[in-house]
């Protein structure tokens, strides 16, 4: 399937999947994550290593090709900050959407957070890192 | 108000909308960079256009290449031409995984920005579905009281604290390269050394200031 309509397809159906499996699983509600990373619940820990588990499998026996990627520079700092603002903020990226989907409305400054940092970093890099951060979802 | 999903459902689910992605695309799924190609859509689709152009005259040159070839014959140990239909990449062989960075994969061209743009709306709409079907919908101008209790009942702290989360995480993915989706799922589940690195460290992180704001502040 590599059609642009048959992507934008894929696109639509996994978003629709994804906002609806992260939110009933738990990942906007604030006092959930905050258990999951005290280890006070393992239940969403499990959730997403259990899906880590399948996906490794599922992708070792269609044997799906992978990229190695290259620990840059920037890998570390960069996961700093994001589970700083993860932890403070309890957003990742798709998160403060969800949030404001399920009537959070302060959510809506994470997501402003979100832009300006994602513009603030494409500009930083291109005026003094100069790193090929690549990208995990192309 | 219902209770959330026990975690098989959830693993089952994450695992599903990864694998059904990957193979409907052969690419990895990532929400960060989503985000970093819609905002920055300008420039995107002026890179989108430029490799169309480029698509257009490769095939042109390919078609010129099998028209000499089949009118004056192809000399022994001369390089023939791969035909190619209009538009379309050249085909990638499914060969098994090696050590070395694999060419086809890392030849394949970005999805188009629009795809993206409907992606991150339809997460949206996804989770609006889920939280009016399961009852936990509820308009409020706070983040509840997990981050009440835990971080700030000050409304303007609140604000200036989600802002700056939002900021580190906005930042901190695309300097990894990275998020919990592109890292976390379609990274760790290829094993990609990079990402098991960048989830070790954000999870770790993220486990420090938790307990942090449990237990200190």
């Amino acid at each position: 399937m590599r059609t642009r309509g048959a992507v934008l397809l894929t696109n639509i159906i996994t978003g629709l999947a994804l906002g609806y499996t992260v939110t009933n699983i738990g990942f906007g509600d604030y006092a959930e994550l905050n258990r999951m990373f005290t280890f006070q619940d393992l239940r969403m820990l499990l959730a997403f290593a259990g899906a880590v588990v399948i996906i490794v499998c599922v992708f070792a026996l269609l044997r799906v090709r992978r990229n190695p990627g290259r620990i840059h520079v920037g890998v570390i700092p960069g996961a700093v900050l994001f589970g700083t603002g993860w932890a403070i903020s309890g957003g990742c990226p798709a998160i403060p959407i969800i949030q404001v989907a399920s009537g959070y409305l302060p959510a809506l400054v994470t997501v402003a957070g979100v832009v300006v940092g994602i513009r603030l970093c494409r500009w930083a890099n291109a005026r003094y890192f100069h790193l090929d951060r690549g990208s995990c979802g192309l | 108000m219902s209770t959330y999903w026990p975690w098989w459902a959830g693993a089952i689910g994450l695992a599903l909308i990864t694998i059904a992605y990957t193979l409907a695309t052969d690419r990895s799924f990532g929400v960060s960079s989503a985000w970093d190609r819609v905002l920055h859509w300008r420039s995107e689709r002026h890179l989108e256009r430029l490799e169309e152009q480029f698509t257009d005259d490769q095939a042109l040159a390919d078609a010129l290449a099998a028209a000499t070839a089949e009118h004056f014959g192809t000399e022994p140990g001369a390089p023939t031409a791969q035909q190619v239909p209009y538009g379309e990449t050249q085909p990638r062989p499914d060969v098994e995984e090696t050590a070395g960075e694999s060419p086809s994969v890392t030849s394949l061209r970005p999805v188009p920005v629009v795809t993206q743009a409907a992606l991150l709306v339809s997460i949206f709409i996804g989770g609006w579905i889920a939280a009016v079907t399961s009852g936990r919908f509820q308009l409020r101008f706070d983040m509840g009281p997990g981050f009440r209790n835990l971080v700030t009942a000050n409304p303007t702290v609140m604000i200036a604290l989600l802002f700056v989360g939002g900021v580190l995480v906005g930042f901190g993915t695309r300097l990894a390269g990275g998020c919990s989706s592109g890292h976390g799922l379609s990274g760790c589940g290829r094993l990609r050394p990079v990402s098991i690195v960048a989830t070790a460290v954000f999870f770790g992180t993220a486990v420090a200031v938790s307990f942090l704001l449990w237990k200190v502040i």
